[in-house]
């Protein structure tokens, strides 16, 4: 039995408490909010400095409150912290990376991310599931698993840090485009053929970024995306229905619940991938259809009308 | 005859050393390497016993360790066919035969053997006298012991003088704080490397500025050359033979440099491995032996024992490289990345050192040699007292990096992440301590415009063109003075930093400046003007300098220019391996 501590209230850090106290840890929740409806011998603060009081560090706000949250905790993290986030998202205009922020904002070195399509709800009732840590620390990943694994959890690891966290953050712009084709009626076959193209050219930029294939193909990629594909109505999938709705993207957002990632990052990738050179056509769309530069019907009309060529 | 020539060989490529009575001991105050050479069987006896501990901890079987090494090195002395050959394959092919017959105890004490024999080889020497010898024929000390029979000679033929050192080299970054950090904490220099001058520039920066003097590991082919042999040796250089692929022999090396920073041997180690060949600042760092140091602060604060470990981004600029026409060529081939040593370079030919000095009195301190901020081995900056400081500017204790649940504990994995995560700081403190040399400004400029003016050619295309593309001096004049300001512009931002010329001088003065240098300097005539018209006439030599701008060549685009600045940078990228 060992001490950590949570950093966010929201359903992913309740869920990751949840399965540290089953584990018999002692954990410590910081929260804005009062937490409603609190798990059994869960302390919980208001005050980070709580937080570094244990080793490690699980931190799960939205990725849009990523930059104040560590600049917080960089008042208080020290060399001996291990930090690991489980943010779907990628920070600024430069698109950093969660851990990169974390990591630059706060002394600790010892960071990794955890990704893939383990859902809050699996991991609050023990359900079995799995997910992928990604960290070049192997004793962080050591530390997730004794604070949060059990027999049915399964998590896996990888160094490629920065494919996991790609992968998860693009994943989040295909589950919108996702929302967007099922809301417009499409069936299996469109959403295969759009959800396979998307992957493999989220792969493609995250190979231009200095990422590993593999990771896209695993828990932190096709994983999560299957999840989102299956049903488990993420924020994203949500707000890709209101946009095809024809609703304004503000406005979408809001009624698909705060903070959706995907909104923020679809332009800024498209850009990015233009000065890489890399070819990302649904997500130029998704980033059309954000900024309301294009008309819900017309864009996947576009993306259908590209040139075919070999696979 | 030739026996005797080759018995001569031998012995001069056996650094000498002076006889000596009474060991050395530092006195209070002198850094630790005045001391080494009472140290040094000590060491060497620490890096065999840690070499044997690591053979037992992997679990395999010891004849598998001595196998590899020995066909290693008859692969290798069979290739050689010298006379380190003649004297030695004998000897591994015959453990080769006879290692299948040993007994543990035997193979233990063969192995033993080996490493003792490497560990010996590796480990340098430092004499103090050979120190102030050195110290003393400053300002000639850096001509002296390049090659010191005939430089006075031929600076003063040269007209240069005895200040001429002095001029050649300029030294600018954190020196105050340096000065202050060596008596708190073992400083280990990482520096960017384009020449074999690299190592002996920086040790002479640091001897004129009041610095301590590094141990460092010098490829064994500068070792070949008796006098700056004996001056290497002496002053506490460690061989590196590049030719030997062995696993043992890495693990000794990477061994002996840890030894050395945990004891608290102020170190120089180039990240990037070897010269950049393409003239690119290095980016991808692998660190090597750098990462020794990582993990020598980690064995250290297990031991109970605090010294701090500071890493020093150094870069160091020259105007001209000596050897920039072999290295860019190298490069270029496709099969020369794999090529490690370079025997045949500029820098064994002696007309090419006297052409270089004679280029140093024409330009700007040709060599510039800045010392960045120092960082703790996790990345943090280091203040005036040599405390790590984290990003909210608090005082953090580096130690807990390398301890788990309040114990400090040796995890080899660990202290790989954090040396690959150095690497990447490093790469972009590179990047942000550069100092552009006028030479690289104004080869980025015509390269640039060359680029433009040949749309749709691959590189190798455009390195064909030599002479086909001319430009006037107007537009030169244009084109170079608003880069200028864009360059300048990037400085004030903290982006990159410039040289004096480069920062103040009108793109008149620079051209001509640029072009006196490069006239008549490395064999292939770069650039000609004839009634105001500029010709290029080597792409690869402006390749080459204009590499180093690489970094900078999106940012410092004029209107019309960014598709070839982008075309420039994605050809960096491609080339791989710099």
């Amino acid at each position: 039995m060992s001490a950590l501590s949570v950093v966010g209230g929201g359903g992913f850090g309740l869920a990751l408490a949840h399965a540290a106290l089953r584990g018999g840890h002692s954990v410590t929740l910081w929260s804005r909010r009062p937490i409603d409806e609190r798990p059994a011998g869960l302390l919980t603060t208001s005050k980070l400095a709580d937080v570094a009081a244990s080793d490690l560090v699980l931190v799960a706000v939205p990725s849009s409150h990523v930059l104040d949250t560590a600049r917080a905790l960089g008042e208080h993290l020290e060399g001996r912290h291990l930090v690991v986030h489980v943010s779907r998202g990628l920070v600024g205009e430069g698109l950093h990376t969660v851990s990169h922020t974390l990591r630059h904002e706060t002394a600790a070195r010892r960071v990794g991310c955890l990704a893939g399509p383990l859902g809050a709800a699996t991991l609050r009732d023990g359900l079995p599931g799995g997910g992928v840590i990604g960290t070049a620390f192997g004793e962080v990943a050591d530390a997730v698993r004794t604070a949060i694994g059990g027999p049915a959890l399964r998590l896996y690891e990888t160094e490629d840090v920065l494919g996991v966290e790609l992968a998860s953050a693009l994943v989040g712009l295909l589950a919108l485009a996702l929302g967007f084709a099922k809301e417009l009626g499409y069936g299996p076959s469109t959403l295969s053929m759009l959800m396979t193209r998307g992957l493999a050219e989220v792969t493609r930029f995250g190979v231009a970024c200095g990422a590993d294939e593999a990771t896209f193909h695993g828990m932190a990629g096709f994983g999560d995306l299957l999840a989102a594909a299956f049903g488990d109505e993420r924020p994203e999938v949500l707000l890709g229905r209101s946009l095809a709705r024809g609703q304004r993207a503000v406005d979408a957002a809001r009624e698909a619940g705060a903070h959706v990632e995907g909104v923020q990052i679809a332009h800024r990738v498209s850009a990015r991938a233009r000065s890489l050179g890399v070819e990302m056509p649904i997500s130029d769309a998704i980033a059309a259809l954000v900024d309301g530069t294009i008309e819900a019907p017309r864009a996947l009309e576009t993306l259908m009308q590209r040139r075919v060529r070999r696979e | 005859m030739s026996k005797v020539a080759s018995a001569l060989r031998q012995l001069l490529t056996k650094p000498l050393r002076l006889p000596h009575l009474a060991p050395f001991v530092a006195e209070p105050g002198q850094p630790p390497i005045f001391g080494f050479n009472s140290e040094r069987g000590d060491i060497v006896r620490e890096v065999v016993t840690r070499v044997q501990a690591r053979l037992k901890a992997e679990g395999r079987p010891l004849e598998y360790a001595l196998n590899e090494v020995a066909i290693d090195e008859v692969r290798r002395l069979e290739g050689q066919r010298d006379d380190e050959a003649r004297l030695h394959l004998g000897r591994w092919r015959g453990l080769l035969k006879r290692c299948g017959r040993m007994n543990d105890a035997e193979k233990a004490e063969a192995l033993r053997e080996v490493s003792e024999h490497y560990a010996s080889d590796v480990a340098g020497n430092f004499d103090p006298r050979v120190y102030a010898m050195a110290t003393r024929a400053i300002p000639h000390g850096l001509s002296a012991i390049l090659k010191p029979s005939s430089v006075p000679a031929d600076l003063g033929r040269l007209g240069l003088g005895p200040v001429a050192v002095d001029e050649l080299m300029r030294t600018e970054g954190e020196l105050d704080l340096l000065r202050k950090l060596w008596t708190k904490g073992t400083l280990v220099f990482v520096p960017t490397h384009s020449s074999n001058l690299d190592s002996v520039a920086l040790g002479y920066a640091l001897m004129r500025e009041q610095l301590p003097p590094v141990v460092y590991g010098a490829g064994k082919n500068l070792f070949s050359n008796p006098i700056v042999s004996f001056f290497m040796h002496n002053l506490g250089a460690y061989r590196v033979d590049r030719r030997i692929r062995a696993a043992l022999y890495k693990d000794v090396l990477k061994t002996y440099a840890g030894v050395m920073v945990e004891r608290g041997y102020h170190s120089l180690f180039f990240p990037g491995g070897t010269r950049s060949r393409s003239g690119l600042v290095e980016r991808r760092l692998k660190l090597g032996l750098a990462g020794s140091a990582v993990e020598a602060f980690s064995r250290n604060t297990v031991r109970g024992v605090t010294r701090p470990v500071y890493f020093v981004p150094t870069t160091i600029n020259y105007s001209l490289v000596l050897e920039g026409e072999t290295l860019i060529e190298d490069w270029l081939k496709e099969s020369g990345k794999a090529r490690y040593i370079i025997e045949d370079d500029e820098f064994s030919q002696i007309e090419r050192w006297i052409a270089f000095f004679r280029k140093l009195g024409e330009m700007e301190a040709p060599c510039t040699i800045r010392f960045g901020r120092p960082i703790d081995p996790f990345g943090n900056v280091v203040d005036d007292e040599g405390r790590s400081i984290g990003p909210h500017g608090r005082p953090i204790d580096p130690t807990g990096y390398v301890s788990r649940e309040g114990r400090a504990t040796l995890d080899p994995r660990r202290d790989a992440a954090y040396t690959r995560e150095l690497g990447q700081l490093l790469a972009e403190r590179f990047e942000t301590e550069t100092v552009l040399m006028a030479t690289q400004v104004v080869s980025h400029v015509l390269f640039r415009a060359l680029v433009q003016r040949s749309p749709g050619l691959d590189l190798f295309g455009r390195l064909r063109l030599r002479g086909d593309v001319a430009l006037t001096r107007e537009e030169l004049r244009a084109d170079l003075g608003a880069t200028l300001e864009r360059l300048r512009e990037l400085e004030q931002r903290g982006a990159v930093r410039l040289s004096r010329l480069s920062r103040t001088a009108a793109p008149d003065e620079l051209l001509d400046r640029v072009a006196a240098a490069f006239s008549g300097y490395h064999e292939r005539t770069i650039l000609t003007e004839t009634n105001g018209t500029l010709t290029l006439e080597d792409p690869t030599m402006l390749l080459y300098y204009q590499n180093r701008l690489v970094a900078y060549a999106e940012r410092i685009a004029g209107d019309g220019q960014l598709p070839a600045a982008r075309e420039i940078a994605r050809l960096a990228r491609a080339g791989g391996a710099s």
